[in-house]
């Protein structure tokens, strides 16, 4: 089989450099401003949080990311980040790791199992749970789920499982680290199903019925068919949760509690970079304060490239090993 | 594929729908501009906020001036005056040397005087339970951990107290509430002063933090034994109960008028430069005096393009303006402030 059998006519050749098209030109054109432009815009986020760090990247260096302390008080002032990037990683990984099989069990239901007449009802719903602003499920927090877990669901995890350090003594104020948790995994719960069920929506009917010939059950199918096919869609899906969780702030300030230590109890309050920085950078007192927590930011910066790349990186080689090229967005 | 059109048709909808209302929120906003004469934007302190509410329609009577005036804490408040996006901040704690510097040119003038109330939640107990300054700094420090700690029940003899476990809730932003509450405590416990300091934030070594006066409150009464700190109009609204705060000469006091104008005696005269007053934990011989009192200041640009108005405004607000506070729990402010600060409105003249 050569090409020129398949190619009878002239073949359209876009690339040869001899005539320029008008059209490709101004395609070409706004294409490639819009990649410049936001390169360039990240590139000056970048530059600006730096300069802005500067005063405290010279007080205190590298190991600002590490310390243990924030104490803003004339007189007592001693800035460092450590606590703050341990409640975002604590907050943002376990709120994912409760967000997705849930999601990804919505998705399914939707797209696969639940009787037509419901599916647009529900998924109507599920999507309205993104439209929500953020302040309004903080207060909820606040008044309605926060009690409900210190009375109900942190006294239970404790007695079963309190042998785990995550489970210790149940919060007093139902404000906790754990409850942030929540939070934000009711956040990430519709970005990943909406993004899941759009890819379930995609996989092509021939192969699901392919598989239903074969003699397969339900289950069998979907881990055989729906799941392969979606893989590196629901991973990108993730990534999209985790970099929302990383980054939510005013939620979590009004639920977490605050504090400046790093402890695994689950049940005491804590900080993330973005919710210190959202508590602290209105009014802040001095100019040292205000440099430490634009350092807070590129330590927020840098942790979601390393978190993106990690990802993206998981996503690769796990395509790889089924020997399947990733589908969807990534 | 027709899915995708649709989505994309979804989308061009939504941001259709999305421009039209800005530019109805335009036109509507330069409507109502046109409307008024002046407008008077100022933002920041909470504490203030119900006295500022007070005076819109008066103001509008008197002058014409429309005043718009958002609570947004007095951080916030300071951050938005530096910024010029308001014609006035205005903030419980003073400014620091470093937000003066900023502000570019900023004076600030006190202009209300109440008090913060230290509140709690604690079943079966009654309202203005007994509290010192110097149990109330060990309990935020963790070292009075229970509601029948001898000290406290020193203080409240003949009352039954259980061994309900003490919960702290303090501010998680940057508040004049916060810098009020532990000026108080610097000033009548030596440790605390060394080891947290005061400010409109500070490193609390335990409890949590919460957003907000309405932050505070919430988690207060949804945490059995807790206790924590709001302005004392706030904590009256809201029917929460708080403490008969003991003074330095050993008398209980509530955050009552009475208390707060005994508390203003004690500092009358506003440092030079800042015009700061200081009026916690007045001496002895204030027998009266409420020890967690405060001024409240108004922080203006000495350069403004709306300069006769603001001195017109903040002269009402000075005189006329304090008739209002009583009944909110605001003092109306002494002569010999209200001299100093008549003084400082003559600073601010017109901009160019």
């Amino acid at each position: 089989m050569s090409s020129a059998e398949l190619t009878p006519d002239a073949p359209r050749r876009p690339f040869t450099g001899r005539r320029v098209r008008p059209g490709d030109l101004i395609l070409q054109l706004v294409a490639g401003l819009a990649a410049v432009a936001a390169t360039v815009l990240v590139g000056l986020i970048t530059w600006k949080v730096v300069e802005g760090a500067r005063p405290s990247i010279s007080e205190y260096g590298l190991g600002f990311v590490t310390d243990v302390v924030w104490s803003p008080a004339a007189g007592h002032e001693l800035y460092g980040a450590g606590s703050f990037l341990f409640g975002t990683a604590i907050t943002s990984l376990i709120a994912l790791a409760i967000a997705a099989p849930l999601a990804i069990g919505i998705a399914l239901y939707l797209t696969e199992l639940a009787p037509r007449f419901l599916r647009g009802p529900i998924t109507a719903l599920v999507e309205t749970l993104a439209a929500v602003p953020s302040v309004v499920i903080g207060l909820w927090g606040i008044l309605v789920l926060g009690p409900i877990l210190r009375d109900h669901v942190e006294p239970a995890l404790h007695s079963g499982l309190g042998f785990i350090p995550l489970f210790g003594t149940p919060s007093d104020s139902g404000s906790s680290i754990f409850t942030a948790i929540i939070v934000l995994a009711i956040m990430i719960l519709p970005i990943v199903s909406s993004i899941s069920r759009e890819l379930f929506l995609g996989v092509p009917g021939e192969l699901k019925e392919g598989a239903f010939a074969l003699g397969t059950t339900r289950w069998e199918m979907v881990r055989g068919v729906v799941f392969p096919y979606a893989r590196g869609g629901i991973a990108a899906a993730m990534i999209l949760g985790l970099g929302r969780a990383i980054g939510e702030a005013i939620a979590v300030t009004q639920v977490i509690g605050g504090g400046v230590f790093i402890h695994w109890n689950l049940f005491s309050n804590g900080d993330t970079l973005a919710s210190k920085i959202a508590a602290s950078y209105q009014g802040a007192t001095s100019k040292l304060q205000v440099a430490s927590l634009v350092y807070l930011a590129l330590i927020l910066l840098v942790f979601s490239l390393i978190m993106n790349l990690a990802a993206q990186w998981i996503v690769r080689r796990a395509a790889r090993k089924q020997g399947i090229t990733p589908q969807g967005i990534v | 594929m027709p899915k995708s059109g649709n989505f994309t048709r979804r989308i061009v909808l939504a941001s259709l729908a999305a421009t039209l209302a800005v530019v109805a929120a335009g036109t509507a906003g330069a409507a109502s501009s046109k409307r008024s004469a002046t407008t008077l934007s100022g933002a920041g302190s909470t504490f203030v906020q119900p006295l500022v509410s007070q005076w819109i329609s008066p103001l509008a009577s008197a002058y014409g001036y429309e005043l718009q005036y958002s609570g947004i804490g007095s951080g916030g408040g300071i951050a938005a005056v530096t910024a010029r996006t308001v014609d006035f901040g205005a903030s419980d704690a003073p400014l620091t040397p470093d937000q003066f510097t900023a502000c570019k040119g900023c004076v600030q003038i006190p202009w209300a005087l109440s008090a913060t109330s230290v509140i709690y939640n604690l079943d079966g107990a009654k309202n203005l339970l007994h509290m010192n300054g110097p149990t109330l700094s060990k309990i935020f420090a963790g070292q009075i951990t229970q509601w029948d700690d001898p000290a406290i029940k020193a203080l409240n003899k003949g009352v039954n107290l259980p061994s309900t476990k003490i919960a702290t809730v303090h501010r998680s932003d940057n508040s004049g509430t916060t810098y009020n509450f532990t000026e108080y405590l610097s000033s009548v416990s030596g440790s605390w002063k060394s080891q947290y300091g005061k400010g409109v934030a500070v490193n609390w070594p335990n409890g949590t933090g919460s957003r907000g006066s309405a932050g505070v409150a919430a988690t207060v009464s949804q945490t059995p034994g807790g206790i924590g700190y709001v302005d004392v109009a706030y904590a009256l609204k809201n029917h929460l109960k708080f403490f008969s705060m003991q003074n330095s000469s050993g008398k209980f006091a509530t955050p009552g008028l009475k208390g707060i104008l005994a508390a203003a005696s004690s500092d009358q005269k506003p440092e030079a430069t800042t015009n700061e007053l200081s009026i916690v934990n007045p001496p002895k011989k204030f027998p009266l005096a409420y020890p967690i009192a405060t001024y409240t200041y108004v922080i203006v640009p000495t350069s403004s393009p709306k300069a006769a108005e603001l001195r017109k405004f903040l002269f009402w607000a000075l005189t006329k303006g304090q008739s209002y506070g009583p009944k909110l729990l605001f003092q109306p402010i002494p002569k010999s402030v209200l001299v100093v600060a008549e003084k400082t409105i003559a600073k601010v003249k017109p901009a160019g």
